[in-house]
């Protein structure tokens, strides 16, 4: 369980948003949409530990990220897989080194598992025999799709995606769905940050709850109950 | 390659062609580094050039007998500081006489050979100092055969003074390329972990320690500098063998190509490898933390 306490953000001279209480319950896919600027992508930096809020507290499985233990804050780190909306650090590289960079960031993954999973999941997010080309090269929905492929590869507990949905495309939609369902189905936590959500998923989904500017959706999963939402 | 993946070697891992590159540049730098090491190490910089110039002639009495003259030379090679003694007797030093002044051999018609014989003495170019100088000259002077000793010992400190002088220029060389190869080192880690800054900032941010990557990088670049040091001067050693086998003449000013093998070059060598290793992971550690705390 992710829990935000309070949270608060300052920037560019104004307060983006504070006071807001967040609770992302564990095996389950999260939506979170909110205007331009609204401060999506400061919100997902807060939750992975990346950037101390200005107000509140993030508290994971009890354990403060900011207060805490240095460790446990690597450690949930360690534990998070995340896909930006963009990198420009990323453009020298080639599909191959984003697999090869995901390996080293998990430590676990052995160079043999790596090279057969690396080539199921190329191929599950449509980007079969892509190890060699160049990030430069793909398309935002390319990027997006081959960058989330990389991070599966470490088998991240919780997965933050930015920006993901919209730039893969209408025709991923539907292959997008059914992943972040069924991660959620194996005990993993998904949180999606979005302009939007696609008009089937918030079907789907039902009526979010308003949290300050954001609007936070649970995707239903088949055969799990409810465990938490937007405090 | 199987195994899980280790944050050892990591920029060969992210990095590779750049790092291939940088190591040839390296290893080859570290050949002629070596070359130049084991050759001022087997000359000591100009002393072998030095005690192979110059010599202790020490002259005997006329009466001296040949057989006693020889046994006498023995003796003085005995000495620690002597590398070789050899008799001339008064037959050899009339010839030599000759050849150097020719036209003069009117001089022996009227009382025979007017030259006797002498026992010439080179220094070892380890022991080429006033001190062992002096001590071979007393020695000399005490033996009662002995009727004069030449040893240029009023020129000898100047000589000394300049071979130092000359010495500490020579090391002083190497050390100024041991330093460039730190700081051109430095650049390249700089260069080198701006480039995977990004990728550094993707680990960072799936929790491995910052610190971790500097040390991990930094033992990495000295076991990498250890063992192109090693192998550097290795190779630069051959290439120094092959040059003193082909070409004799460098023995006189370098030395013989036996000496490369002494324990004590060898040990020089890992010395040097050691220094190369510590350079190695200062230059990347500096290089790390000039890349993070932005352009100088």
């Amino acid at each position: 369980m992710i829990e935000g306490f309070r949270l608060g953000a300052f920037s560019r001279g104004t307060t983006l948003w504070d006071g807001l209480d967040f609770a992302f319950g564990d095996a389950a896919a999260w939506f979170v949409t909110g205007p331009p600027s609204s401060g999506k992508t400061l919100l997902l930096s807060i939750l992975r530990g990346e950037r101390r809020p200005d107000a509140g507290d993030v508290v994971v499985s009890g354990e403060s990220l900011y207060r805490g233990n240095a460790a446990l804050t690597r450690a949930w780190r360690a534990s998070c897989g995340h896909v930006p909306e963009q990198t420009v650090a990323d453009a020298r590289l080639t599909v191959g080194d984003l697999f090869r960079r995901s390996a080293l960031a998990g430590g676990g993954v052995r160079e043999s598992d790596r090279k057969d999973r690396t080539d199921r999941l190329l191929e599950m997010v449509g980007l079969p025999g892509a190890l060699e080309w160049r990030i430069a090269e793909l398309s935002i929905s390319e990027r997006g799709r081959a960058r989330l492929a990389a991070e599966l590869l470490r088998g991240p507990k919780v997965l933050f995606c930015d920006g993901l949905v919209a730039g893969a495309g209408v025709p991923f939609r539907e292959m997008l769905w059914g992943l972040f369902r069924a991660l959620a189905r194996e005990g993993n936590t998904v949180v999606l940050a979005e302009r939007r959500i696609p008009e089937r998923w918030a079907l789907a989904a039902g009526d979010p709850e308003p949290v300050g500017p954001f609007r936070v959706y649970r995707l239903p999963v088949p055969g799990a109950g409810v465990k938490g939402g937007p405090g | 390659m199987s195994g899980q993946p280790s944050l050892w070697w990591i920029d060969w891992r992210l990095s590779r062609p750049p790092l291939v590159r940088e190591t040839i540049g390296r290893f080859l730098f570290f050949c002629l580094l070596g070359f130049a090491l084991l050759s001022l190490l087997l000359s000591g910089g100009v002393r072998r050039f030095l005690s192979d110039r110059y010599t202790i002639t020490a002259v005997l009495r006329a009466e001296v007998p040949s057989a006693e003259a020889e046994g006498l030379a023995r003796k003085v090679a005995a000495l620690p500081p002597v590398r070789s003694a050899a008799y001339r007797d008064p037959e050899a030093a009339w010839k030599e006489f000759l050849r150097a002044y020719p036209g003069l051999d009117p001089l022996r018609g009227a009382g025979g050979n007017p030259l006797p014989g002498y026992i010439e003495l080179r220094i070892r170019p380890d022991r080429l100092t006033g001190a062992d100088v002096d001590l071979v000259v007393s020695a000399l002077r005490s033996v009662p055969h002995v009727e004069q000793v030449l040893a240029g010992e009023e020129g000898l400190p100047r000589l000394l003074r300049a071979g130092r002088l000359a010495s500490w220029v020579c090391w002083g060389i190497f050390g100024a390329f041991f330093a460039g190869f730190f700081l051109v080192g430095r650049l390249q880690e700089r260069a080198r972990a701006v480039a995977l800054a990004g990728d550094f900032a993707f680990l960072a941010e799936r929790g491995v320690p910052a610190g971790r990557l500097a040390f991990l990088r930094a033992a990495a670049a000295a076991v990498s500098g250890f063992l192109l040091a090693a192998a550097g001067t290795a190779a630069g050693g051959g290439a120094l063998f092959l040059s003193l086998r082909k070409f004799p003449f460098l023995e006189g000013v370098i030395g013989s190509p036996s000496d490369l093998l002494l324990p004590r070059t060898a040990a020089a060598v890992a010395l040097f490898s050691c220094g190369a290793a510590l350079l190695s992971a200062a230059a990347s550690l500096l290089g790390w933390r000039a890349a993070r705390s932005g352009p100088e």
